[in-house]
């Protein structure tokens, strides 16, 4: 008795968050988990349909590109940042005049909203009057209007939004990182004769190990999520150049119309892919944690 | 110990309550109980739109709806932009639906099956049920009216008179072949102001293909939407030549640059800055050249081309409906008084007259002048223009038939095999919804669209 | 070794490390790439300030830096006729109150599972890790309004503000790292004293979590102050609860839309104002916090 009642107040601080998390974070991950297996139009009768929502899934081409192309824009947006962001905390790592300042500056797009940035974005970028264009044109480098947002450039000119505003928030994380290297280690290296790429490649990259791993984990985990900088940008671009998979699910449930029609929105079948892409993040998750572990032991 | 915390929160919700952002007004719901208003206190109800083109217009006549009517009534009038259908859909969700909402010949039908709508019939006097007619599918289900017509859009193609003076091409085109033609023209005319011959608001699919391929098709005698009529099955092939068109345009470079990240509004800034020859829309643009957008330059409006030069078909003059009262509102009644103004002869004749859209009631169509509005005149209905029937709605699965020929537009493919896929797709989302009893349609054998035409020619 | 031997060792280190960005040249290139980098940062930044003070058609038609006059107008307009004021008071109120019960609610949690032990407690812990993995995307903003309908709060921000202090689990783990630093013997001592929990919780441990608080409930803010999708949805159908962020995508639409370009980046401008006041003042705190979820 007096065990359970010395158990009882972490249980009611507690209780507030487990409430939330609970209601407010369970509970729709459940209702969707119900929904998946109905045909339910946002209005009217919820049909049972059994897996034809699933059947539809393995069908559906637009749901694969989407896929496809959420690994294009992750794997593009981690491969640019990780390493600019990893290079300019080893640069900025050492003290010198004028190196807070660009700390500063490089962190500064991170306080930045990602739909507010793609709007100043699409402002730049558009090519029928975009600021871009109209500063490459008049300084002559282009005889043409660069297509930005077109077929072929609306992918990479969404990573490279997205570098834009990832760069600082990882440059600091390994900044942290670094500042956990002891300063010994480097002098002896030095002392031994190392030049600067081996003391990065021998001693930096091995010790952020750690550091490395979580925040690769991180990035791949939101880059896959992410998708608000895109809906702003290009509402999933031109012909779903740029329809991410997480894009695709928020479109069954919240249909951007045209100004004479109705869409009817997709519950059901929005649920089942909104699971489907949860459980491609998630496997891709435990990939990267055995792939880390094996990593682990080779060094 | 649970207290405090508990008083805590309680504390900063009791704050926070007061404090419920800017002038927001709290639910109607808590505002007046339903039934009568107590002396003095007014009865609020609120009127959507996503019409924006006569937004002026309409502000002055509710204020003035405001200002006189005796029965206590305040409407809010919201104007609402492309994210209307979304935010009518939520509203609806969260019961914070407006009483009074616009509806569109593309909505109406969705709006009846959601059970948006409230019936008409009780509120009608006997001159209201002669003047505005029933329309089937249009203001009509199940025998019960829901809306009455006000006015119609017609669909026309734009285009910039000085860029076709300066391209020295003396008429707009009349068949696919010549649009290409002019269009390049155009391009190679407007070429020392960065002026393109064609664009359409790609930046979503189906507003830019919904507003042209579809009176091109309907012309030429095909269903706008792919459907046909005479064998209740949807049939894309009507569409084929019109894409080959458009892609040719996009091909020659005749075609705005940035058309797929354009949406309608910045189209229409474009037009009036003069940087688009031609373009195919709604009878609206006269409203938006006056005051949204005022026009740079000259413009006008011609009939759609058609596939080869000869009408088939009917061009589509969309209507029927314009206001409805929101089926779940605390405030029928009010709401009606309010339909009622709105309905009334004088507001409806000054509608036109203004050039905000052309009636569709028999009774302002002989009574009214003809609308003073630059540019109006190429809208007016011909003896080409006729109400279609309404096609099923369906829920097809993959891509819609305007982002399917949109991807053909931009990066080519196998056209006869994205026509038979369209097709299949289409129809067994049609075969669905009959079996599951949501659409009940027979084959019309004697479907002749050129029958259509002429009802509302001067 | 001698603490002198040591030090000129270390002094030894220090001349090398010079060296070691080789000749000129080499720092040459360096300095350039940073400074490179940090134009690149900084163009969208400058374009969108320099932007909001220029006429509508300057901007579209032109390609000029600098404007041909400051039209300081433009923000009094978007504030008012724009409705910016309405947008930043929402904005504002849904930051504050969310960060507050966020704080509130994660440090309560961090104490209770950091201090006691509790039934559940492994439970709890795996859940707040799981929700920070598991994400199924928008399809929760369905569920989660109708609920909100269901309660009645839908008509006011409260929806939104609870939605967010719902997504505490990142706080969560942060503060529990900065509790893990506050010695226990201080709860003890008090407890023997014959404090209760809460009075511990309240009057010793929040005071000296402070700096963890700070830090935490910045990021909170900006997170609350940046979201866009949650009150997007919520608010889509009531234009007077508007955020900023809404707002601003919002003016994409509006009824002379591609006419108000220079109204996006006054309004961008405003968006971004409080947080960068913020960010100038206490920058070091937005980078500690970055840097200590890394050892978090």
């Amino acid at each position: 008795m007096h065990q359970i009642k010395r158990k009882l107040p972490g249980f009611w601080f507690t209780l507030p968050s487990l409430t939330l998390t609970v209601v407010l974070g369970v509970y729709p991950i459940l209702w969707a988990m119900r929904f998946m297996f109905f045909d339910y139009q946002g209005f009217g009768a919820e049909r049972f349909v059994g897996f034809a929502n699933f059947d539809r899934l393995f069908s559906d081409r637009e749901f694969g590109t989407s896929v496809a192309n959420t690994f294009v824009y992750a794997g593009g947006k981690l491969a640019l940042t990780l390493p600019l962001s990893l290079l300019l905390a080893v640069l900025l790592n050492r003290a010198f005049r004028g190196r807070n300042l660009l700390r500063a500056i490089y962190f500064l797009p991170t306080i930045i909203s990602a739909s507010v940035m793609s709007i100043v974005f699409f402002i730049l970028f558009n090519s029928y009057n975009g600021v871009i264009n109209q500063f490459l044109l008049k300084l002559g480098v282009i005889d043409d209007s660069i297509a930005w947002l077109g077929p072929d450039k609306a992918m990479l000119t969404a990573i490279l939004i997205a570098v834009w505003g990832a760069v600082g928030n990882y440059m600091l994380l390994f900044i942290a990182g670094l500042q956990g290297i002891p300063a010994d280690v480097y002098e002896s290296a030095s002392l031994d004769g190392a030049n600067g790429a081996q003391k990065f490649w021998f001693i930096t990259i091995p010790m952020l190990g750690p550091v490395l791993q979580m925040v690769m984990m991180l990035a791949i985990i939101n880059s896959l999520k992410g998708y608000e900088s895109i809906m702003v940008l290009t509402e999933g671009g031109p012909i779903g150049k740029t329809e991410v998979m997480f894009l695709y699910v928020y479109k069954l449930f919240f249909p951007i119309s045209t100004s004479g029609s109705s869409d009817v929105q997709q519950i059901g079948y929005g649920s089942a892919v909104g699971f489907a892409t949860a459980v491609i993040v998630g496997v891709v998750t435990l990939v990267y944690f055995a792939a880390s572990k094996r990593l682990n032991r080779l060094y | 110990m649970k207290k405090s915390a508990l008083l805590a929160m309680g504390l900063a919700l009791a704050l926070g309550a007061t404090a419920c952002g800017g002038d927001n007004e709290t639910s109607k719901e808590s505002a007046e109980s339903s039934g009568g208003a107590k002396t003095g206190e007014k009865i609020k109800i609120s009127y959507w739109t996503i019409d924006r083109h006569d937004a002026d217009y309409i502000k002055q006549v509710v204020d003035e709806f405001n200002a006189t009517n005796t029965d206590n009534i305040e409407v809010e009038y919201v104007v609402k932009a492309d994210d209307y259908a979304q935010a009518l859909d939520l509203a609806f969700t969260a019961k914070q639906a407006p009483d009074v909402f616009r509806a569109k010949e593309g909505t109406i039908q969705t709006y009846y099956k959601k059970g948006y709508m409230a019936p008409l019939d009780d509120y009608m006097t006997e001159e209201q049920k002669k003047e505005f007619q029933a329309i089937p599918d249009l203001n009509q289900f199940d025998g019960k009216i829901y809306s009455f017509p006000n006015y119609g859009s017609t669909m026309r193609l734009v285009y910039n008179k000085d860029l076709f003076a300066k391209a020295g091409i003396a008429n707009p085109p009349t068949t696919l072949a010549e649009l290409v033609e002019d269009a390049k023209k155009l391009t190679e005319a407007g070429k020392d102001i960065g002026a393109y011959g064609f664009a359409l608001p790609f930046k979503n699919a189906g507003s830019a293909w919904n507003r042209s391929a579809r009176v091109i098709a309907e012309l030429s005698g095909y269903g706008g939407f792919g459907f046909d009529f005479k064998t209740a099955r949807y049939d894309f092939s009507g569409f084929k030549e019109i894409a080959k068109a458009f892609k040719q345009m996009v091909d020659d470079g005749s075609t705005l640059p940035g058309m797929e990240a354009l949406d309608i509004d910045p189209l229409r800034a474009q037009f009036a800055e003069g940087k688009i020859g031609m373009y195919l829309s709604y009878s609206s643009e006269p409203g938006v050249y006056k005051t949204q957008f005022p026009a740079k330059i000259d413009w006008a409006a011609a009939q759609a081309p058609t596939i080869d030069g000869t009408v088939k078909g009917a061009s589509g003059f969309l209507g029927g409906q314009w206001l409805a009262i929101n089926a779940n509102s605390e405030h029928k009644d009010a709401a009606w008084k309010f339909v009622n103004y709105m309905y009334g002869n004088e507001i409806l004749k000054e509608y036109q007259e203004k050039g905000y859209g052309i009636s569709m009631v028999a009774d302002i169509i002989s009574s009214a002048e003809k609308p003073d509005i630059n540019g109006i005149e190429g809208f007016m209905p011909s003896k080409y223009d006729g109400v279609w029937p309404v096609q099923p709605t369906v829920t097809v699965e993959g891509s819609k038939a305007e982002d399917a020929f949109w991807k053909y537009i931009l990066v080519g493919g196998d056209l006869d095999q994205i026509v038979g896929d369209l097709n299949d797709r289409y129809n067994s989302a049609l075969d669905k919804a009959i079996a599951d009893g949501d659409v009940t349609i027979e084959p019309d054998p004697d479907f002749d669209s050129t029958k259509l035409a002429g009802a509302f020619a001067e | 070794m001698t603490v002198k031997a040591y030090e000129l060792r270390r002094q030894v280190a220090r001349s090398t490390s010079k060296h070691r960005w080789g000749p000129g040249l080499g720092k040459l290139a360096l300095w350039a790439f940073l400074i490179g980098m940090a134009a690149a940062l900084l163009f969208p930044i400058v374009i969108a300030f320099l932007g909001s003070f220029k006429s509508n058609a300057e901007l579209t038609a032109g390609a000029t830096f600098l404007p041909s006059e400051w039209h300081f107008s433009n923000y009094g307009e978007v504030w008012e006729q724009a409705h910016f004021s309405t947008y930043t008071w929402n904005s504002a109120f849904i930051s504050v109150f969310s960060t507050i019960g966020t704080l509130l609610i994660a440090s309560l949690a961090a104490y209770a599972v950091d201090r006691m032990d509790f039934l559940g407690k492994k439970t709890y812990v795996i859940l707040q890790s799981a929700t920070m993995f598991i994400s199924i995307g928008a399809v929760v903003l369905r569920p989660q309004f109708e609920l909100m309908v269901n309660l009645g709060l839908h008509t006011s921000l409260w929806s939104v503000i609870l939605i967010l202090i719902s997504g505490h689990a990142s706080t969560f783990f942060i503060l529990l790292s900065f509790m893990k630093g506050i010695p226990k013997d201080l709860d003890e001592s008090a407890m023997i004293d014959g404090c209760s929990r809460l009075w511990t919780y309240s009057r010793i441990i929040l005071p000296l979590l402070a700096p963890g608080l700070g830090v935490a409930g910045l990021f909170a803010f900006r997170h609350a102050w940046n979201e866009y999708i949650l009150p997007l949805v919520f608010t889509m159908s009531q234009p007077n609860l508007q955020v900023l962020t809404v707002g601003l995508a919002g003016l994409r639409y509006g009824i002379s839309s591609a006419a108000q370009t220079h109204y996006m980046m006054a309004g961008a401008c405003l968006s971004i104002l409080p947080l960068l006041l913020a960010y100038v003042l206490a920058n070091k705190s937005f980078m500690q916090m970055t840097a200590g979820s890394v050892k978090g």
